[in-house]
C-alpha cells in the first residue's frame, strides 16, 4: 500500500545547524492493518508520519502510495491526494477556536463543494457515533481534552480517508480515554481502513489490535 | 442561518439599498429642477455673481469678485483666519499671477 | 460549477465566523473604515452636488461685470465710464449695479445690500439713456416687484436667512445706522423664498434711492457695471477692450466665476486636504497592519486548516473574502450613510467647518446630483486597495507547511 524507499530528510540543509531527521528509511506498510511506529522523542517519527501522509517531502528517495509515486507531484496534486486519502489526528486536537464542533468536523470537506445538507448528516453522524453529537452546536473551547479528541477524530473521516494517520494520540489523554480511543481505532480496522499511529506510549503499541511495531532510532529504523 | 446567507443578504440589501437611493436621487433631481430654475432666474435677474455660502467675511461672501487686496489672496494653502478659507481657492486669475 | 458556488459559500461561512471571533477587533476596523468611506463619500457628494448645483445657477451670472480698482481696491464706480465702454464694439448693452455690506453688530453677521437692475434711479438704463436727476426715480408704481411683494423707497425685500436670524417678516421694521449717523427705517416689503437661500439668504433688495441715502453714494457713481455682448464668442476680446481703454478698470468674465466655483472644495484646499490625508493614513496604517504579516495564531490556523487539506489557493479564496466581505460592508455603509447625510440631513457633520464664523448661513437643501462614475471612483479608491492589501501577505502563508500542524506541542 505504501512504500518509502531510500527516504531521508534534512532540515537546515546548508547551514551549521543542518541535521538529518530521517536516513535511509525503507519501509513497507500494508492495508487494513494498524502499524505502530515506536520510539523516543527526536527518533523521527512525526518526520516520518508527516512523509507518509503527503504533508512534506523527503530530502531524497522515493513513496510510493497505492503504486502511484507521489514524491515529485506538484502541491496542487499533492493535497488532492492527502485530502481523499487521508486522515489525520494530531497530538492535539489542532481545532479552531471560536467557531462551532460542526463547523470543525465539516472543515475539511470545505474545498471539496459538497452540498450543505448532505455534509451536515455526514459530520452528525460521525459525531454521534463517538457520542459527541450533543456539542456539535457549542464552541470548541467548552470541549473537554477527550471530547475535542473525539472531535478531531471525527474530522479526521470527513472525507472517508482509506488511510488514518495519528500522531501521539494518546499523549494527553489519561488512561481511560486512552483505551476508549484505541477502541475506535478497533472499530476503523474492522471498517477496512489503514492505521498509522506514532507512539511511545505501551498502551496504544502493546494494544492487541496492532499488527505491526516499528521501531526508531535516530532516523533509523531498528531491527 | 448561513453566514454565507447572512453575508449575501447583506450585501443584496446593500445594493437595494443604494439603488433606491439613486432612484430618489433621479427623483430629486427632477423635483428639484424648478427649484434651480428659481435659484437660476434670481440670478439673472439680480445680476447676481454668487453663491452665499460663506458669509463670515466680506471678501468670503463674494469668492469671484474678491480683489488682489483681500485675504485668499496669497496663495494656495494660505490658510488663513476664517473656516470657509481652507475649502476655497482665490479666483483664477489671481493664482496665474505673472 | 455548483460545486464551486457551494466552495466559495463555505469558504465564506468560515471566514465570516473567524471574523466574529475577533468581534472587537474586526468590529473596530469595520467602523473605523465604514467612518473613512462615509467621510470621502460625504465630502465627494457634497462637493460634486454644490460644484454642479453653482454651475447650473451661475450659468445666469453677468457675462462681464466690470468694477474699478484704486490702488489695489475696488471703488466706486464712475458712470461717466460708461458711456466709453458702450462704444467698444461687441457690447450689446450695459448696466449699473449698486450693491455692498452692512454690518449688522446686532447679530454680528454681514448682510449683502443690493439693488435689483432697473431700479437705480440714476442708472443708465438703455443705450442712449445718461444720468438722470433724482426725482425720475419717484415712479408712482413700484420699479420691482418680486412675488408678489413691492420694493418702494422707504422698503426692503430680505432673504430668508436675514428673516430666520432676526426673527423678522413681512411688514416689520428694520433700523439702519447711515453713513452720517443718521437712523433709517425700513419697512419689510417680503421675504425671498426659501428655497433661493443658497443664493439669496443674506440679500437686501434695496431701491437705489435708499441704497445712495444709506452708504452716501452720489448719483455719479455706481458698484459696478455688467456688460452685455452681443456675441458669446467675443467676451474675452470685449474684456481686454475694456481693459485697454479703462485700465484702471478690472473686467470679470462669467468663466472666471464658474471656474472660482468649480475650484471650490477642490482637494488642493486646507480642509480637504486634511480629510484626504486623514483616509490616506488609516489606509496606511490598514495595509501595514495586513502586510507586516499574519499573527501566530493566524499561522496556526493556516498550518491547521492546510493540515486538514486545504490548498494554497483556498486560503488566498478565504483571504480574498476576509477583506470583500470587510470592504464591501464598509463601502455599502459608508456610501449610505453619507448619502443619507449630505442629502437628507443637510449635511450635519460639516456643518461646523462650513459655517465657521458666519452668523448667517444659508439653509439650503443639495439637489442629489449622484451617478454611478462617483460611485464607482468610491469603489476604487475603497474596496479595492483594502482587499488587494489583505490578499498581498498571504503569499508569506503559502510557506507555511501543511505538516506544521503536527509541531504545535503546547498552546
Amino acid at each position: 500500500m505504501i512504500e518509502l524507499m531510500n527516504v531521508r530528510k534534512v532540515f537546515n540543509a546548508g547551514n551549521p545547524s543542518e541535521f538529518s531527521a530521517l536516513n535511509s528509511v525503507n519501509l513497507h506498510i500494508a492495508e487494513n492493518q494498524v502499524t505502530v511506529l515506536k520510539g523516543p522523542s527526536g527518533s523521527g517519527k512525526t518526520t516520518l508520519l508527516s512523509i507518509v501522509g503527503c504533508m512534506s517531502r523527503p530530502s531524497a528517495g522515493r513513496v510510493n502510495l497505492q503504486g502511484r509515486e507521489i514524491t515529485s507531484l506538484p502541491e496542487r496534486f499533492l493535497t488532492d491526494i492527502r485530502r481523499k486519502t487521508f486522515g489525520f489526528i494530531f497530538q492535539q486536537p489542532n481545532l479552531i477556536k471560536g467557531i462551532s464542533v460542526l463547523e470543525n468536523v465539516m472543515l475539511p470537506a470545505y474545498p471539496l463543494g459538497e452540498k450543505r445538507s448532505q455534509l451536515k448528516i455526514k459530520a452528525m453522524k460521525g459525531l454521534s457515533e463517538l457520542n459527541i453529537a450533543n456539542k456539535a452546536a457549542s464552541k470548541v473551547e467548552w470541549l473537554s481534552g477527550g471530547e475535542a479528541q473525539r472531535a478531531s477524530i471525527v474530522r479526521a473521516l470527513i472525507n472517508d480517508p482509506h488511510i488514518i494517520i495519528a500522531d501521539e494520540p494518546t499523549a494527553h489523554l489519561d488512561s481511560k480515554l486512552s483505551y476508549r480511543f484505541m477502541e475506535i481505532i478497533e472499530k476503523f480496522k474492522a471498517e477496512g481502513k489503514t492505521v498509522i499511529i506514532t507512539s511511545h506510549d505501551p498502551l496504544v503499541y502493546e494494544s492487541s489490535m496492532v499488527d505491526r511495531v516499528v521501531n526508531l532510532r535516530d532516523g533509523q529504523i531498528e531491527r | 442561518m448561513r453566514n454565507s446567507s447572512l453575508f449575501f443578504l447583506y450585501l443584496s440589501g446593500g445594493i437595494l439599498l443604494l439603488g433606491l437611493l439613486l432612484v430618489h436621487a433621479s427623483f430629486s433631481e427632477k423635483a428639484g429642477r424648478e427649484n434651480l430654475e428659481e435659484k437660476a432666474a434670481l440670478v439673472k435677474t439680480l445680476q447676481l455673481t454668487d453663491l452665499c455660502l460663506f458669509t463670515e467675511a466680506r471678501y468670503t461672501r463674494h469668492l469671484s469678485q474678491a480683489d488682489l487686496n483681500t485675504a485668499f489672496q496669497d496663495h494656495p494653502l494660505s490658510l488663513e483666519h476664517f473656516p470657509s478659507g481652507s475649502f476655497t481657492q482665490p479666483p483664477e486669475r489671481i493664482i496665474a499671477r505673472p | 460549477m455548483t460545486h464551486w458556488i457551494e466552495k466559495q459559500r463555505y469558504i465564506i461561512d468560515f471566514t465570516l465566523s473567524s471574523l466574529l471571533r475577533r468581534k472587537v477587533k474586526n468590529f473596530g476596523l469595520l467602523a473605523l473604515y465604514t467612518l473613512i468611506v462615509f467621510i470621502l463619500a460625504s465630502t465627494m457628494f457634497f462637493t460634486y452636488a454644490i460644484k454642479k448645483e453653482a454651475a447650473l445657477i451661475l450659468n445666469g451670472a453677468p457675462e462681464i461685470v466690470v468694477q474699478k480698482i484704486v490702488a489695489g481696491r475696488h471703488d466706486l464706480f464712475p458712470l461717466a465710464y460708461v458711456e466709453t465702454i458702450k462704444n467698444i464694439r461687441g457690447v450689446a448693452s450695459v448696466e449699473s449695479r449698486l450693491w455692498g455690506y452692512y454690518y449688522d453688530s446686532l447679530v454680528s453677521a454681514n448682510y449683502t445690500l443690493l439693488t435689483p437692475p432697473g431700479n437705480d434711479a440714476a442708472k443708465p438704463s438703455a443705450k442712449t439713456t445718461v444720468v438722470e436727476n433724482d426725482s425720475g426715480g419717484e415712479a408712482v408704481k413700484p420699479l420691482f416687484e418680486l412675488n408678489g411683494a413691492k420694493l418702494e423707497p422707504g422698503t426692503l425685500i430680505i432673504g430668508n436667512g436675514i428673516a430666520r436670524l432676526r426673527a423678522i417678516g413681512k411688514d416689520d421694521y428694520m433700523p439702519f445706522r447711515a453713513f452720517d449717523g443718521k437712523v433709517l427705517n425700513f419697512r419689510i416689503a417680503g421675504v425671498l423664498s426659501s428655497q433661493s437661500e443658497l443664493v439669496s439668504s443674506d440679500l437686501m433688495l434695496i431701491t437705489g434711492e435708499d441704497f445712495r441715502k444709506l452708504f452716501g453714494i452720489d448719483n455719479s457713481h455706481v458698484t459696478d457695471l455688467t456688460v452685455v455682448v452681443n456675441n458669446p464668442s467675443e467676451v474675452a476680446m470685449v474684456a481686454s477692450k475694456i481693459k485697454k481703454h479703462l485700465p484702471d478698470a478690472r473686467p470679470i468674465i462669467r468663466d472666471e466665476i464658474l471656474r472660482t466655483y468649480d475650484s471650490i472644495f477642490n482637494w488642493r484646499g486646507g480642509m480637504m486636504i486634511v480629510i484626504f490625508s486623514a483616509a490616506v493614513l488609516a489606509f496606511v496604517i490598514f495595509a501595514w497592519d495586513k502586510a507586516s504579516g499574519l499573527s501566530a495564531g493566524e499561522r496556526r490556523e493556516i498550518g491547521i486548516l492546510k493540515a486538514v487539506g486545504w490548498e494554497t489557493s483556498d486560503v488566498i479564496q478565504m483571504k480574498f473574502w476576509e477583506g470583500a466581505m470587510i470592504s464591501l460592508t464598509a463601502f455599502f455603509t459608508g456610501v449610505i450613510l453619507a448619502y443619507i447625510h449630505v442629502f437628507f440631513t443637510g449635511s450635519i457633520v460639516f456643518e461646523p467647518a462650513l459655517k465657521g464664523w458666519s452668523s448667517l448661513y444659508p439653509n439650503f437643501e443639495l439637489t442629489p446630483f449622484v451617478n454611478l462614475e462617483q460611485l464607482t471612483t468610491l469603489f476604487f479608491l475603497t474596496v479595492v486597495p483594502y482587499t488587494v492589501a489583505t490578499i498581498v501577505p498571504i503569499w508569506r502563508a503559502a510557506t507555511i507547511d501543511p505538516d506544521s500542524a503536527m509541531r504545535f506541542t503546547g498552546e
